[in-house]
Formats: C-alpha cells, sequence, structure tokens
C-alpha cells in the first residue's frame, strides 16, 4: 500500500553490532521524510563498538575510546541496549524482549551476527563446561578478558589458525605471552593462502616468537581446579598452557529466527533481496545466509545493509555494474610485524588463461602472487610488501589501468620518483633548470659569469636565480666557487667553501 | 607622474610579494613602463610573507602594463558584429539603456554580476555595493567561489570566522610539523617556500598530492634537511586519509583531551565518528601505506605543543578543497587539529592557502552572494540595517541571498540575461567551460571589465578597459589576513579607468542617488565603516595608517579583525574562538565520492592545477614572452605505464575526455604522477583548455566546484574518436 498513512512504519531492528549499527545509520540518513520509526534492540550493554578493532586492542595498539561507534540519532532512533530478543510472534508481528516488554513491528530486520564456533573437545564441553582462561575473542568482555589473563599467563595456546586466530596470536606476543598456534589443517589462513605464502607467513610468524603447528588439533582440554593447566594435541603431544584462545570459526547467530519457524539453513536463508522465509522479516550480516554465499567479512554486510537501506526507501540507483561491487572483497591481516593481504583470486585457483606472476622471496620472507583476467588484476596475495599492499588494494578494488608489465605493480610509488639525486655542479647538464622560480638554467648562469657576475649576489643581480624561494642558493655558490677556482683570472674563493683542484677537467657546460 | 620608486606588491598570488616599482624614464610602446624589484620588509614591520623574493611571474609583472593587445578604449559591439572603439559616455549610457530595459521587462534578478578575487578591496566594496543598491540585483558572487569557498564554509562553521590563515606566515619557520594538503606552493607561490625552511629540517614536512609536485619533493631528505613525507593518496581520498589520521590519534591515545574538554564542543561525536576509519580501510581506500599514515600522525602528535613540541599545522590548498565534500575534508582537517590541540597554541593550528592575489579581502566586502561588507550575512536584518545606513539607503531596499557563482553561470540565458564581469576570464577558468561559453553567448548582455582582451571579453557586447596594479591605489588582504596598500607607479594608457569610476558611472547613467566615491582611500573609509562590528572589522585601518607602517612607523603589520582603536590582531584563537560561546564546533564528517566517478570507460581520473610560470586563466600572464618561453602550453602529465598501455610517446598529443568535453595537449610521461591518474594545467584556452573538461558538480554547502577530480578516458590524438552527439545525450 502506498497511500499516505499518518503514522510511520515501524522498523525493528535487532542486533546493535557493526551491521545493524550500519543499517540504522543509512537509513537515519536516507529517509529525510521520516516515513519509518525506528528502534534498535542491542544485547549488549556496551554502546556499539567497531569489532573489527578488538584484536588491536588485545595488541595494545588501539585505545578503547577508538572503537565507540557514533550513537543513533536519539531524535530518530529508541535504542534499547543491553536488551535481547527472546521471541518473535511473527504472526502478531510482536518481539518479547529479555526485560519483559513486547514490541510490535512493521517490519523486523535481524542483524543478529555470528558467535563463536567452539568445537566439543574433551574437556572444554563437560557437564562443567571450559575451565577458566579459555576465551574466544567475539567481544569487548572476551578482549578485555583475555588482556587481564596475559598479563600472568606463561603460555598460550591459539586454536585455529585463520585471520582472527593469527592477529589475536600476535596481539599475545606483542604483550610478551609465548604463543603457539594449532591448526587442523596442513597451512596457515588456507581460506586465503595457498601453501607456498603460508608456509613463508608460518615462518614469519616463528620469527617472531610465535610457535606454528599444522595438521593437528587439540584432542583435549586439561585443567586443575578448574583452571586449564595444558592441552593435549591430536598426536598426543602435551603443551602446557594457562591461556587458550578457541578461533574456530564463527556460525550464524540464528536460533532466534529458528525458533520463531522462520526458514534457517547454515544461517537465516534470504532471497535476492534479503528477505527471509517471513515476508515480513529481513535478515542481514553474519546471520543472513544470501544466495551468493556466507562469507564472515564486514563488506558484504554493510553492503546489505545499504541496498536493504534502498529497498526499503524504493530508491531505484543500486547500481548493479558498479566498479568492485561484485569482487570479494580484500582481507588484511592487523598484525604487527607480519604484513599480509589477499584478495580474489589466488594461484590455485586461476583460470587456465589467467596469467599469474608470482615473486617469492624465501630469504626477505616476501612473497607476492598477481592474478590477472583479460587485463585486469582478479587476485593478488601480497606477503611482506608493506610499501606495495595498499597501492595493489586500490588497483583492485578501483580496476584502475594497470601497467603493461604488470611486474612494475610491486615497485613503491617512491622508488619510482623520477627525481635525480642531488649532482655536482660540475656534472650537471648545461640545460637544467638550477632556479625554478625564475626559470634560470646552469648555460645561463655560467654565461652570466662569464660576462662578469662573479659572486652569487651578481649572478641573483644578472639572471634573478636564488630571488625566488631560494632553494637553489646552494647550487648557485657551488656554480660560481667552481667557475671561479677554474678560472686564474677570477678572484679567489670564499674561504669556507672546498676549492675544488685546479686540474679537474671541465665537462661541457651546454 | 612621479618617477620615484614606488612601495606595492605583486599583482598575482596572495602571498603579495612585497617590490619596488621604479618608472622608466622613457616609456616606449611595447617597452617596460616600469622596472620591478624585489623589496624586503624590516622584521619590526612582521617581515614580508615574500620575504624579499619574486618568482618568475613578479619579476616580471610590469611587461603585462604595456602589452601590444592593451585595451586602452571602451569597446561596443556594432550591428555588423564587431567590437569597435567608443566613448566613455556612450558605452556608459549603452549598458545603462540595456540595462534598465533587460530590468524593466525581467525585473532587477535579470541583471547578474560576476566578481573576481583579484579586485582590490575598495573594488570588491564598490561592486558590492553597487549591484545591491543600484542594480538591486541579489545576483552577484564571485570566481572565489571557485577557489575559497569550502575552506571559508569550514572555518565559519568551526572557527565561527573566516581569516585564511590565524596566524603569521612567519610564524611556519618555528613550527616542527607542518601538513600541507593539496597545495603546490613551489609552484603556486614559490617565495612561500622560504618559510618551510625550518620544518624540513627537522623532517616535519607532510605533504599530501597524487603527483611528486615540486612540494612534495620538498620531503625529500638530503645533506641539510631530513625532509618529510609525501603521501601520495588517489584523487578524491583526502577526507578518508584525514579520517584515518584523526582515528590513529585517538587510538594511540594522542588527543589533548584537556583541550578538548576547554575549548571545543562537539569531540565525541566526532571521535565516534572516526571510529570506523582504522587504517587497513583507509590504507585500501587512499593507496597510502599504513606505515605512512602512522608515521604521518607521530609526527604530528610529536610536534604538538600539548606533547612538548615547537608547533604544528595544517595548511589546505585547492587539491583539498575542489571537491563535492571539500568543505566537509577542510572540516576532517581542523578535527585533526583539534584533536591535537594546535588552534591558537604558537606555531599551530589550521589555516588555509588563498590563491588569489585578494582571495581573502574580496571575500570579505560583498562580493559573495550571501553576504554584506565585513563579513556579514545578508539575511540578517541587523547586519541589513547597519550595512544600509552606511550606504544611505532603506534597508528593505537590499536584496536577499544570491546564488553562488556556478548556479550563478547556470542561470545566465535563462533567469539572468545579463552579466558585468569584473577581474575574471569565465570562459577559461570556470567548470565545464564549453558549456559556460554557450551561457554566456546566450546572453542579451556581457558587459567585461578589463584591461586586456581575454577570452571572455572577446565575447563581450561592451569591454570597459581598466586600470592594472601599478596604475591604481589601493589594498589588498593577503593569505594571512594582512592588509597591504597597492600603491600607483605610473598613469594608465590610453583612456583606461579604474572600476572605481565606472561604477560611479554607472550609476548615474542609471540614474541612481547612491554616492559612490571614486577617491580609493575615501572608499577605504567607508568600507571600514560599512565593516565596524562585522567579523571582518577594518574600521581601525585608513590608507594613511597602512603608509605610516610602511614608512617605519612599524606596528608589525596590519591584520585584522581591527576594529576602531585596535591596529589589528596578529594572531587569532590564544584564548576565545569566535563562537559566541567562544568555543570551536567540531563536527562529524564522512566522505563523498567524486560525482564523476570511474567506470569502465573512464578508467583514469583527470586533476587540474597551476605551473609556475602561468597564472590563473593565464590572461595575463600569456601575454609575456619570458613566462611563455618556459612554459608555452598546456600539456598531460601522466605515468609511463599509463602512456605505454596507450602507445603515447612523450611529446605526443594526447585526447583527455569527459562526457563534458576534450582537452588535446601533449603528452609529459612522467614517472611522479601515479599510473591511475592524469594532470592538466589550466592556464589555457583553445583545445589544451582543461575546463572542457573539468565536472560542474558542487560541494553542497560551499557551492565549491569539483574541479581537482574527474574520470576521464585517454587516448592518442591521432586514435582519437570523438564522440557522436547522440552517444553523448544517450
Amino acid at each position: 500500500m502506498t497511500a499516505q498513512s499518518s503514522a510511520p512504519e515501524k522498523i525493528v531492528v535487532v542486533g546493535a553490532g557493526m551491521v545493524g549499527h550500519r543499517f540504522v545509520d543509512e537509513l537515519v540518513r536516507n529517509d529525510r521524510s521520516g516515513r519509518f520509526a525506528i528502534e534498535l534492540v542491542g544485547a549488549e550493554e556496551y554502546e556499539p563498538y567497531n569489532r573489527i578493532l578488538l584484536s588491536e586492542v588485545l595488541a595494545g595498539r588501539a585505545d578503547l575510546r577508538a572503537l565507540g561507534l557514533p550513537l543513533p540519532d536519539a531524535d530518530r532512533v529508541l535504542f534499547r541496549r543491553g536488551v535481547a530478543v527472546d521471541e518473535i510472534d511473527t504472526d502478531a508481528r510482536e518481539l518479547l524482549l529479555s526485560d519483559g516488554t513486547r514490541s510490535t513491528y512493521d517490519r523486523l530486520v535481524l542483524a543478529t551476527g555470528a558467535r563463536a564456533f567452539v568445537p566439543p573437545l574433551p574437556g572444554l564441553a563437560g557437564p562443567a563446561g571450559a575451565p577458566k582462561h579459555v576465551h574466544v575473542l567475539r567481544t569487548l568482555d572476551d578482549t578485555r578478558n583475555i588482556a587481564a589473563r596475559a598479563m600472568n599467563a606463561k603460555h598460550a595456546v591459539v586454536l585455529g589458525g585463520g585471520l582472527l586466530g593469527l592477529e589475536a596470536a600476535c596481539g599475545l606476543r606483542r604483550r610478551g605471552v609465548p604463543v603457539t598456534v594449532v591448526d587442523l589443517d596442513d597451512h596457515l589462513m588456507a581460506t586465503q593462502l595457498d601453501r607456498g605464502p603460508s608456509r613463508m607467513l608460518a615462518a614469519q610468524l616463528r620469527s617472531l616468537g610465535i610457535d606454528v603447528i599444522t595438521s593437528t588439533s587439540v584432542a583435549e582440554v586439561i585443567s586443575a581446579y578448574d583452571e586449564i593447566v595444558a592441552v593435549r594435541l591430536t598426536d598426543d603431544r602435551l603443551l602446557a598452557a594457562d591461556l587458550m584462545l578457541v578461533s574456530c570459526g564463527i556460525r550464524a547467530e540464528s536460533g532466534l529466527a529458528a525458533r520463531a519457524g522462520i526458514a534457517v539453513e547454515r544461517g537465516i536463508v534470504v532471497d535476492e533481496e534479503l528477505r527471509t522465509s517471513d515476508p515480513w522479516v529481513h535478515a542481514i550480516g553474519d546471520c543472513a545466509q544470501p544466495p551468493t554465499g556466507m562469507t564472515g567479512l564486514l563488506a558484504p554486510g554493510w553492503n546489505q545493509a545499504d541496498d536493504l537501506v534502498a529497498l526499503m526507501l524504493g530508491r531505484e540507483d543500486l547500481d548493479p555494474d558498479a566498479v568492485g561491487d561484485d569482487r570479494p572483497d580484500p582481507v588484511k591481516l592487523k598484525a604487527v610485524g607480519v604484513d599480509l593481504v589477499t584478495m580474489g583470486v589466488r594461484p590455485s585457483q586461476a583460470l587456465d588463461d589467467d596469467r599469474v606472476l608470482t615473486v617469492s622471496d624465501g630469504g626477505g620472507n616476501r612473497h607476492v602472487d598477481l592474478v590477472l583476467r583479460d587485463g585486469e588484476l582478479v587476485g593478488v596475495t601480497c606477503l611482506g610488501f608493506p610499501d606495495v599492499s595498499a597501492a595493489l588494494t586500490l588497483a583492485y578494488d578501483r580496476r584502475t589501468p594497470l601497467p603493461a608489465d604488470p611486474l612494475a605493480l610491486l615497485v613503491p610509488a617512491g622508488a619510482q620518483g623520477g627525481v635525480a639525486a642531488t649532482v655536482s655542479p660540475m656534472r650537471m647538464p648545461g640545460s637544467t633548470t638550477v632556479c625554478r622560480c625564475s626559470a634560470v638554467t646552469k648555460k645561463q648562469i655560467v654565461s652570466a659569469w662569464e660576462q662578469g657576475a662573479t659572486t652569487p649576489d651578481a649572478i641573483a643581480g644578472a639572471t634573478r636565480a636564488t630571488t625566488g624561494c631560494g632553494g637553489c642558493k646552494e647550487v648557485v655558490c657551488g656554480l660560481v666557487d667552481w667557475l671561479n677556482a677554474s678560472d686564474p683570472a677570477a678572484p679567489a674563493p670564499s674561504v669556507d667553501t672546498p676549492v675544488t683542484p685546479r686540474n679537474t677537467p671541465v665537462e661541457s657546460t651546454t | 607622474m612621479t618617477l620615484e620608486p614606488v612601495q606595492t606588491h605583486c599583482p598575482y598570488c596572495a602571498l603579495q610579494c612585497a617590490m619596488t616599482l621604479t618608472p622608466s624614464a622613457d616609456q616606449v610602446e611595447g617597452g617596460s613602463a616600469v622596472e620591478v624589484a624585489p623589496r624586503p620588509v624590516p622584521s619590526v614591520q612582521g617581515g614580508a610573507t615574500s620575504a624579499g623574493g619574486l618568482c618568475h611571474k613578479g619579476w616580471t609583472s610590469a611587461a603585462v602594463l604595456r602589452v601590444p593587445d592593451r585595451i586602452t578604449e571602451p569597446l561596443v559591439r556594432s550591428a555588423s558584429g564587431v567590437l569597435e572603439p567608443s566613448s566613455w559616455e556612450d558605452a556608459l549610457a549603452f549598458i545603462a539603456t540595456r540595462v534598465a530595459a533587460l530590468q524593466g521587462a525581467h525585473g532587477n534578478d535579470s541583471i547578474g554580476v560576476f566578481g573576481g578575487g583579484g579586485l582590490t578591496n575598495e573594488k570588491a566594496y564598490q561592486l558590492g555595493k553597487f549591484t545591491r543598491t543600484v542594480l538591486r540585483s541579489k545576483h552577484i558572487d564571485y570566481n572565489g567561489r571557485f577557489c575559497m569557498s569550502s575552506a571559508a564554509a569550514a572555518g565559519n562553521r568551526a572557527f565561527g570566522i573566516d581569516r585564511g590563515m590565524p596566524f603569521r606566515v612567519t610564524d611556519l619557520g618555528s613550527a616542527d610539523a607542518i601538513l600541507l594538503l593539496g597545495s603546490n606552493v613551489a609552484d603556486t607561490m614559490p617565495p612561500f617556500v622560504q618559510h618551510l625552511a625550518g620544518v624540513r629540517s627537522r623532517g616535519g614536512l607532510i605533504v599530501v598530492d597524487p603527483r611528486r609536485t615540486a612540494t612534495a619533493a620538498l620531503t625529500d631528505g638530503d645533506g641539510q634537511s631530513p625532509g618529510g613525507l609525501h603521501l601520495q593518496a588517489l584523487p578524491g581520498t583526502d577526507q578518508t586519509l584525514l579520517l584515518g589520521l584523526l582515528h590513529l590519534v585517538v587510538a594511540e591515545g594522542l588527543a589533548d583531551e584537556q583541550y578538548l574538554a576547554a575549548r571545543v564542543n562537539g569531540w565525541d561525536d566526532v571521535r565516534r565518528s572516526v571510529a570506523l576509519w582504522w587504517p587497513e580501510r583507509v590504507a585500501a581506500t587512499t593507496g597510502v601505506a599504513e606505515s605512512s599514515l602512522r608515521r604521518a600522525v607521530q609526527i604530528l602528535a610529536a610536534a604538538s605543543p600539548a606533547r612538548g613540541g615547537n608547533g604544528a599545522m595544517i595548511l589546505s590548498g585547492r587539491g583539498a578543497e575542489q571537491h563535492t565534500d571539500g568543505t566537509d575534508t577542510v572540516t576532517a582537517a581542523i578535527n585533526l587539529s583539534l584533536a591535537l590541540g594546535l588552534p591558537g597554541r604558537p606555531a599551530s593550528g589550521y589555516g588555509c592557502l588563498t590563491g588569489q592575489g585578494n582571495g581573502q579581502g574580496g571575500r570579505e566586502h560583498g562580493q559573495k552572494a550571501d553576504q554584506l561588507p565585513g563579513y556579514r550575512m545578508i539575511d540578517d536584518p541587523s547586519a541589513r540595517a547597519h550595512v544600509a545606513a552606511v550606504w544611505g539607503v532603506d534597508p528593505d531596499s537590499l536584496p536577499g541571498k544570491g546564488v553562488p557563482a556556478v548556479e550563478l553561470l547556470g542561470k545566465l540565458g535563462g533567469e539572468v540575461k545579463a552579466l558585468f564581469v569584473h577581474g575574471a576570464n569565465v570562459v577559461v577558468s570556470a567548470p565545464d567551460a564549453l558549456a559556460v561559453r554557450r551561457r554566456l553567448e546566450s546572453l542579451d548582455l556581457l558587459v567585461v571589465c578589463d584591461f586586456v582582451p581575454s577570452e571572455t571579453a572577446q565575447l563581450a557586447d561592451v569591454v570597459l578597459p581598466v586600470t592594472q596594479w601599478a596604475e591604481e591605489e589601493g589594498t589588498m588582504t593577503n593569505l594571512e589576513g594582512r592588509v597591504l596598500r597597492r600603491r600607483k607607479a605610473l598613469d594608465a594608457p590610453g583612456q583606461a579607468r579604474s572600476e572605481l569610476d565606472i561604477l560611479a558611472g554607472l550609476a548615474r547613467a542609471l540614474g541612481s542617488e547612491v554616492h559612490f566615491d571614486t577617491e580609493p582611500a575615501l572608499v577605504f573609509d567607508e568600507l571600514a565603516r560599512a565593516s565596524a562590528g562585522g567579523k571582518a572589522d577594518y574600521s581601525g585601518l585608513s590608507h594613511a595608517l597602512l603608509d605610516a607602517e610602511e614608512q617605519g612607523a612599524g606596528s608589525g603589520g596590519h591584520y585584522w579583525p581591527a576594529p576602531v582603536g585596535s591596529t589589528g590582531t596578529p594572531r587569532l584563537f590564544a584564548r576565545r574562538f569566535a563562537h559566541p560561546d567562544g568555543r570551536a564546533r567540531m563536527v562529524a564528517v564522512s566522505p563523498g565520492a567524486p560525482a564523476d566517478d570511474l567506470r569502465r570507460e573512464a578508467p583514469v581520473y583527470l586533476v587540474t592545477g597551476r605551473v609556475l610560470a602561468q597564472y590563473q586563466s593565464g590572461a595575463q600572464t600569456r601575454r609575456v614572452d619570458a613566462l611563455n618561453a618556459v612554459a608555452p602550453a598546456a600539456f598531460v602529465e601522466l605515468h609511463p605505464h599509463l602512456a605505454k598501455l596507450h602507445q603515447i610517446d612523450d611529446g605526443d598529443d594526447v585526447a583527455v575526455t569527459s562526457v563534458r568535453g576534450t582537452a588535446i595537449a601533449r603528452a609529459r610521461i612522467t614517472t611522479t604522477i601515479r599510473t591511475d591518474t592524469v594532470f592538466m594545467p589550466f592556464h589555457w584556452a583553445g583545445d589544451g583548455m582543461a575546463n572542457a573538461v573539468t565536472n560542474d558538480a558542487v560541494d553542497p554547502i560551499s557551492g565549491m566546484p569539483e574541479f581537482k577530480v574527474c574520470a576521464v578516458s585517454i587516448a592518442r590524438a591521432d586514435l582519437f574518436v570523438p564522440p557522436q552527439p547522440e552517444e553523448v545525450l544517450a
């Protein structure tokens, strides 16, 4: 129904994480006519924060204050903080909240996110639950607890060698804790990396003091007095451990939807328009399972938030052809001492006609794979090249023109700078511009000198060189000294300037 | 006429280098009428911004006085379509008749006025007064809208006042760090570079530019100085970069929380707004390595007085400002400076590098669509009452707010039937210039005041010859808000007259009762009265006071605000900001994208700018042989990678095409530019006119056009297929 109704449509957003927050922010920004009344329900007590940066906080690299996200506009959004949704009554379009109140909706947006997956290991999953000092890293509380334990921990075990596990391992190491990463796969970051660069990554981590054990998992968590003391690996090795981080991926937080009878598979199933099996309920972010698949990354979730706002407002400016939209997003490892960014296709996934360039420098712990398809950069693995990784990401994202020789992409911009190093006045070609401000060449200075301008001031009077920014003073003085020294008839050069030997061959000045 | 040396300032940029003009004894046609020499100003007078330097443009400025095609008599277009000489009386009468007829048929607002940032304060003031009291039209704006408006809007929003630099230029020498955003001072105001020597010697110069310009190259270390840091960001990402720097300030606990609590509103909102701009995201958007972002923040923080440094400054130029999110980009720069506790501290703060000679004063005295003299707002009843009283008119007779420059140009031939142009060459300098030309051609009346037949003057129905800098008295306000005297060294040739005479004559011809002085000192006195109590208060100043200072009774320069009884304010914000509560206001901002962004058929960015030996639209400098010898024609700067892709060799003609138009110029291949960006200088008309390509999309707050970025395709000119008109329409 499109008729103007006096009451605004009520939208309730469940989940104040990064995607729910983005959705609300975009909706408020774009719904200028106040068509929607917006309610945001968030289970965490905290103000919305940037979850991406938790590993930075764990590493002691970011102040907690850098995480706080903009608060929803209080005039437009009713924000219920620290309140969970217990049940959805899809028939009545009503929510039962954890504080005992109820709230109705016209449309519901589920942005409940995901939770860390904890495998059912002996010693972790018993009736008593996990022992103390075993953590996941998903929330601000998790981060605080891990950081607090890191003050006294003697050895930490990180189960899972994916992106988050490695960021956390580096963070703990930076806090001085010896760390071992245990990964079931035969190489680290198997989702993003081929074996070669992964081995190099492992070597780099080892050089930071992080032990890496692959093709292995934790068979049992051993505790005493309800505190972890060790883990037994699947190869029966025992590792002492007084801190354990379980980083084995995430699972969509879809229980609420499932209980309401909404279709759920690995996540809450949504169609192209981000609708669940209930037409009044949408799902976005990590909890949603769209036809294009689940990624666990932030950028697709933000895109879903933007798209859903546009759909709700009936905007038709969604541009499916916008540059960069259909590409998998870059993945960057945030860790001090390791620079790794991967995006798109990796060599093992390349097609026959793709062009694959690899530069591998084992001694320097550097490795780059570039995958080109139809003249475009469709995949990058970049380890240990911090000066070019940002530029590569940009070329991939924005599809900017590539050099005819793609290897040139690996030369940092600064290193290409065409500005010649300072050359001696003597060796400088005559056509060289000495004074940019007044466009005076070496040749003009030499001819002014030949006409009697034998001091820097006289050169300035005759040619105007040095009279602008003054940046060429040193060169002009050098030229004058060199010319005076080369001519016995000229007055002696100033005492504090080194004299060029008489027998120095004078090069052509033209 | 005297043959005594005359002390004045350069006709070109906002640095207003001090110069001495010595009239030549024999003034032959085509010869130099005056000898130009740089003039050091003793430090007891605060020193000169130029510190005794002049660039090539300044040294050769006298050549423009006697160019062979100097306009020396009024020209009126005849029935056969040719501009023919006329008497002043006939020309003014012709204009008055046409203006009266158009206003009778279409209303007062059918006449527009387009001013310039090169006009003296006196002329800018009279132009605004003439528009509001004689034409009684709301339609006035000026080319300063193209250069200063975003920084002005952001400065007003944050500080409650808009003075480009709230400190002296000479203060730069003491700073430990200076972040230059999108400004190539080594080419645009070369003597300014002297003030960067100190910061370079301390390794604190940070330059953000998609090109490794002569200014960016100053960050290279050498024997004497460690230099600094060049951040070669993707065009259009300056704001993202600044938000990323502020994020790091917060993340690394470097914010000056005490200062923020005591002097600033809005910090909580701004701090939260940068939570989403973590370094990896910013690096991926800007192309600047994360390590460089972190280093830049460390340099700025260490230089901040709150952390024991000698001072840190953030200075912005057109590269950062001429964008559809330019005001917000400057706001992001100001937010960063406030977070570090810089504004109001020694050798610290945010400043804007004004471009045109009187780009500062030109925006204070009534050329702007929404302003009255003294930086008063035209929709403020008390401001209207004050100014109307000075002008001797009924406040209700003053028109309301007009529209910014690009919108005004868009109305030509529509709501606006006639246009007066003063000190501007819009068919070369305006964005989407081909469209501007078409609209100018559709006018019923175009009157251009100029001293040379600029491309715009050549389209005019009436051209009125005016005096040049060395032929007139007046004042200019330089980039640091210092009011300087311009002095007359010789008479103008032929019948050229000052705009002050022309406006008074037109007022009479149009039957106005309003009094217009023609003596610059008297006009200044009236301006001073009109500005009294306004933000840009000049009421304590006069020509006599300014003259006395330069003759040795120096106070160290006169910087506005200079209310009656004061001799000026060299440094602002030491104790309070100009908002009523005395506090600065932070505003959370978020980056926009270029309005004309990369896509498959336009995969490269065009950025535009200036070269050392030419100035603005080139109307003056393209008439100087010595300058043309150095910078003879437009060019397209591009990276060898990009050149090779398109089989372009150095020196080949290259076509640069956007949806608006094409420019063709010589390829200049260099590794100093990004591989995804081409650069063109905008000084030339004809085939090489960069502004045929640029976008006229504007910043919604300031009205400033997005000169600095648009998406283009490039091709070698001999392989270039011009788009068919129907394709353009489709």
